[in-house]
């Protein structure tokens, strides 16, 4: 049987930068799923796709919290599509993952930098 | 809600734009529409499972999935609706018993005073030698008031002799009338609706000075005065004396509960008997209310200090004996006899154990039905449904299915409570007995309660099964596992078990049944009609009842057509409705003189012809006859067990000629016969000792005539014409005779002595009705699961039969397995009955707990009837055509 857990784990991020990744993608304007998708693609040098599986509960969890907020727009292509935009609030979270993100990859570095002092050889 | 809907389409919408746009995308990079679609699809993924993970982000989503399964279950229920009627009618019976019992319970034991923090209030009795009296004397009372620190109010109560009415309106109505102490509203804590109540001070509760004032009950102040707001400082008059209405208590409000008449409350006028400690004096009962910070037990602690000091006043050392003691008791505990409560309780566990019993055989069913569902379940759960959901969807058509129960139970319950109604109302004060809204609160507990009893273990077995041998299999029936089995033949040896408990306490209390009919009555009780009285006395002050209104009427009475004989008692043989008792006065402390006063016996004084309507059987001696009148000898008729405690022996002869009491002064009366026993006072009880006197004899200076006369007298005729037609008419002449008397209480012989079976026949039949349905059940969950193997077993039976098993050995491999749960059901049933027959003991009369041929006898009964719901399937079984059963898959 489908466990809901299946979902969550699907894509290969650190668990909790997916909120973090969204929100640094709505910085530069209101966008809808799919080109939240294409951003994440494109600006990691296609290397992350993030599955729609994850990305519309996150969207929908973020809304809820009040971090984003969405609208009904048409696109250029005069496409009616959901806009999200970050609200104050999600400014301000997202400020706080940047920071917490900082410490935990400073932190891994310095754990991987160091030399094996020999013990287990 | 409506928002949260919105959102939800909204999804849809969203997740279609997202695959529109993506495959535009492609299309612009030169793909064909077809191929583009195709890849977006593949990329996007499970569009269903998107939108169920995106909408779980949403509270009010468990909303959406608790509708869809709600609309599922009903599907499901309309689908197999024998299925479903069945479990509902299975229910309803386990529900509606207990619902039903609850509501007696609640009436009974859990009403609430209309007092004003009632459970402050508390009962203060005297007791001594001869067990507690509620009964007090107005010097003890006062003592208590000036010594006693625990009480912040003491107040008392008495009903007024004599058969009280209130004139109002629209003639004159029968009342309760009760004297009180004037605070006695200040100590329940209750204001008058109306008008202000009686006077009083803290120091002076009674004796006012107001004793002409009368504060009314909402009931009587509507009834015979039309509610009128001008009530107030009208003269009034309770059976001719005139009192100043002062006030009309709030609905609701009575003493004491439970109200079953017109109350009217007036303040005693204490007389110069109330300032004496004898045999004479006037007793009241005594209500007060628990000062600050005292408990109970420190209020009894107290008391029985005081009381040793109360009890050193009294010179009379017999009396003296008697008020050793004191008790105080909650009050509203002190209104239910314990006898009652047990009984109470006993049934209310009865009908819980019906009630489980019903869960335990609709887990079976449901247990079943799993089996039969599990290839749909299996479905489900390959299509992405959860373990957690799918257990949610089946307790959720538990939970339907128990509320449908709940529905048909309620409406059983209110059948059950009218066809008891007699029975409640005569036993246990209850009218109109509904389940009101306490009964509701617990039946909505009891619903949850049912579905996660019946409907949990089912949901999770069935989700626990896993799905693929279940979607493997080519059809439903093969795949039961043997566990299961046994968890189905495990429900029903309980329900077996449990119902035997019910069946053996039935049988116990129709034993008791039938020896109590078969107790020698000493009196006929066909065709005789029972008029019971509302006497007017007061219209006939200072004359001579019998002369101006009873004999007139007998007269009147024997000229219908079809009566035979007519006569008057003070009260029928077993009538409940007025009892006197008369004991003897001794002076000094000698042994023999306390025997002398601690003796009672029933009192009675019958009319002429007594002996032809109810055809007394004579010991020794004769009946009154014609010839005893006011003018010849004062005659008495004694009965044998007052022979045996008058005497101490069983000879007629040491009390026939003797000279018992008097009718007046100088008018000794002797002993001119001896009745042989009869019941007077309820059939399980032993007859007590009773003494007779003639009404011709009394006249109006005789004492007895004054105690007894005016305030309670049954008309008896013998007729063999329908009570239903001969009534109305009886009725008619009483009218006639005083239009008070159209009230009349009328009830034939037969009647009051199968009410005198009494608490017993409520019993039984309570047992009646829930040990069968419980038989019904535990043989319906008995057929069910044996038909159920039988159909799993076709192909194995089939086999057998080929290879040469006859149908004898088919229908002994049937029999054997329902053999084994009878037995292993009686064997447990058995030794729970052995235990829960102790609760019933004090409503058995001559038969005793254990009784082993009931217990036998009841167990072959289950057994037989065990045998007789397997040998359905069994002969089902027999009939297995091998050739079809080995092809049929």
């Amino acid at each position: 049987m489908a466990r809901k857990s299946d979902y969550k784990n699907r894509i290969e991020l650190v668990q909790g930068t997916l909120d973090m990744l969204i929100l640094q993608t709505l910085q530069w304007g209101p966008r809808h799923g799919y080109g939240i998708i294409q951003a994440l693609h494109t600006q990691s040098g296609e290397v992350l796709q993030v599955e729609t599986g994850s990305l519309y509960p996150a969207l929908h969890r973020l809304e809820r919290q009040g971090w984003v907020r969405s609208q009904w727009k048409l696109t250029e292509s005069n496409q009616r599509a959901r806009f999200y935009q970050i609200t104050a609030a999600g400014k301000k979270q997202l400020a706080s993952d940047q920071d917490r993100w900082q410490q935990v990859v400073g932190a891994i570095a310095a754990v991987m930098q160091v030399k094996p002092d020999g013990g287990e050889q | 809600m409506r928002l949260w809907r919105k959102r939800a389409n909204d999804i849809d919408e969203e997740i279609a734009t997202h695959i529109a746009m993506a495959t535009a995308d492609r299309i612009a990079r030169g793909e064909s529409p077809e191929a583009a679609r195709i890849a977006v699809l593949r990329e996007f993924g499970n569009p269903l499972l998107v939108r169920e993970s995106t909408r779980r982000m949403w509270a009010g989503e468990w909303i959406e999935h608790i509708a869809q399964d709600i609309r599922y279950a009903f599907r499901q229920m309309r689908r197999s609706s024998a299925f479903t009627i069945t479990v509902v009618a299975t229910l309803a019976m386990g529900l509606g018993a207990t619902v039903a019992m609850f509501t007696v319970v609640e009436r009974v034991l859990l009403q609430t005073l209309p007092y004003k923090n009632a459970n402050r209030l508390v009962a203060i009795s005297e007791s001594g030698r001869r067990g507690d009296d509620h009964y007090v004397r107005w010097l003890d009372i006062q003592q208590w008031r000036l010594k006693a620190r625990s009480f912040e109010a003491i107040g008392f109560f008495t009903p007024a002799t004599g058969r009280p009415f209130l004139e109002g309106n629209t003639g004159a109505q029968q009342i309760t009338h009760q004297i009180v102490s004037a605070n006695i509203f200040h100590v329940l804590g209750v204001d008058p609706a109306l008008g202000n109540g009686f006077t009083h001070t803290s120091e002076v509760f009674a004796n006012t000075g107001n004793e002409n004032s009368v504060v009314l009950s909402d009931a009587a102040w509507r009834e015979c005065f039309g509610a009128d707001p001008a009530i107030l400082r009208h003269i009034v008059k309770i059976s001719g004396v005139s009192y100043t209405v002062v006030g009309v208590m709030p609905r609701g409000f009575a003493l004491p509960v439970p109200s079953t008449s017109l109350q009217v409350w007036t303040p005693v006028a204490l007389k110069d008997s109330d300032k004496t400690r004898t045999g004479q004096s006037p007793t009241y009962r005594v209500i007060a209310r628990l000062a600050h910070g005292v408990d109970l037990r420190a209020a009894n602690a107290e008391m029985n200090v005081v009381q040793s000091d109360v009890a050193k006043q009294y010179t009379d050392s017999y009396l003296r004996d008697l008020v050793v003691a004191a008790k105080v008791q909650g009050y509203g505990d002190s209104l239910i006899k314990p006898e009652v409560r047990r009984a109470l309780l006993s049934l209310f566990a009865a009908s819980a154990l019906l009630w489980f019993i019903a869960c335990v055989n609709v887990a079976g069913l449901l247990l079943a039905r799993g089996t039969g569902r599990q290839r749909e379940i299996a479905v489900r759960g390959a299509l992405g449904a959860s373990r957690r959901r799918i257990v949610q969807q089946l307790l959720l058509e538990g939970l339907l299915l128990s509320t449908g129960g709940s529905v048909l139970g309620l409406a059983l319950a209110s059948a059950l409570l009218k066809l008891f109604s007699h029975g409640l109302a005569i036993q246990l004060n209850i009218e109109h007995a509904m389940p009101g809204a306490k009964s509701l609160a617990v039946l909505l507990a009891l619903t949850i309660g049912t579905a996660v009893a019946s409907a949990l273990w089912p949901a999770l077995t069935s989700a626990r099964a896993s799905i693929e041998p279940a979607l493997r299999q080519s059809s439903g029936q093969a795949g039961v596992s043997r566990s299961q089995h046994r968890a189905r033949s495990f429900l029903v040896v309980t329900q077996i078990a449990l119902s035997l408990v019910l069946l053996v306490s039935c049988g116990l209390l129709l034993r008791t049944i039938y020896a109590l009919r078969h107790v020698p009555l000493g009196f006929r009780t066909d065709n005789i009609i029972v008029g019971n009285m509302a006497i007017p006395t007061f219209r006939f002050t200072g004359e001579d009842l019998n002369a101006k209104l009873y004999m007139p009427l007998l007269e009147r009475i024997k000229t219908l057509p079809g009566v035979e004989s007519a006569t008057l008692m003070t009260e029928v043989p077993l009538g409940k409705t007025f009892q006197m008792v008369f004991s003897f006065s001794a002076e000094g402390p000698s042994p023999d003189s306390v025997k002398r006063r601690d003796f009672r016996a029933q009192f009675r004084a019958v009319g002429p012809d007594a002996q032809k309507v109810f055809g007394f059987t004579m010991l020794k001696g004769r009946y009154f006859n014609d010839a005893d009148t006011a003018s010849t000898q004062a005659v008495l008729v004694v009965n044998r067990a007052l022979v045996k405690e008058f005497s101490q022996t069983n000879d007629p002869d040491k009390v026939m000629g003797q000279q018992l009491l008097g009718l007046g002064k100088n008018r000794p009366a002797i002993v001119v016969g001896i009745l042989d026993d009869t019941r007077q006072v309820s059939l399980a009880d032993q007859s007590a000792p009773e003494i007779e006197v003639f009404l011709p004899q009394l006249t109006p200076d005789s004492g007895f005539y004054k105690a007894a006369e005016g305030i309670a007298m049954d008309v008896a005729i013998r007729s063999s014409r329908s009570p239903s037609t001969l009534i109305p008419e009886l009725r008619a002449l009483m009218t006639h005779a005083s239009p008070e008397l159209a009230s009349t209480k009328f009830s034939t012989m037969t009647q009051i002595v199968e009410d005198s079976y009494g608490s017993q026949q409520l019993v039984a039949r309570l047992l009646i009705v829930f040990g069968g349905s419980a038989l019904l059940l535990c043989l319906s969950g008995l057929y069910g699961l044996l038909t159920q193997l039988v159909t799993q077993r076709t192909r194995e039976i089939g086999v057998r039969v080929a290879l040469g098993a006859t149908r004898s050995q088919v229908v002994w491999l049937v029999i054997r397995q329902a053999a084994r749960m009878i037995a292993g059901g009686a064997i447990a049933g058995l030794a729970l009955a052995w235990f829960a027959s102790r609760l019933v003991a004090s409503y058995l009369y001559g038969v005793t707990p254990h009784d082993a041929l009931t217990m036998t006898s009841v167990a072959l009964l289950l057994a037989a009837s065990g045998i007789a719901a397997a040998s359905l399937p069994a002969a089902r079984a027999a009939t297995i055509n091998p050739v079809e059963a080995l092809r049929a898959e």
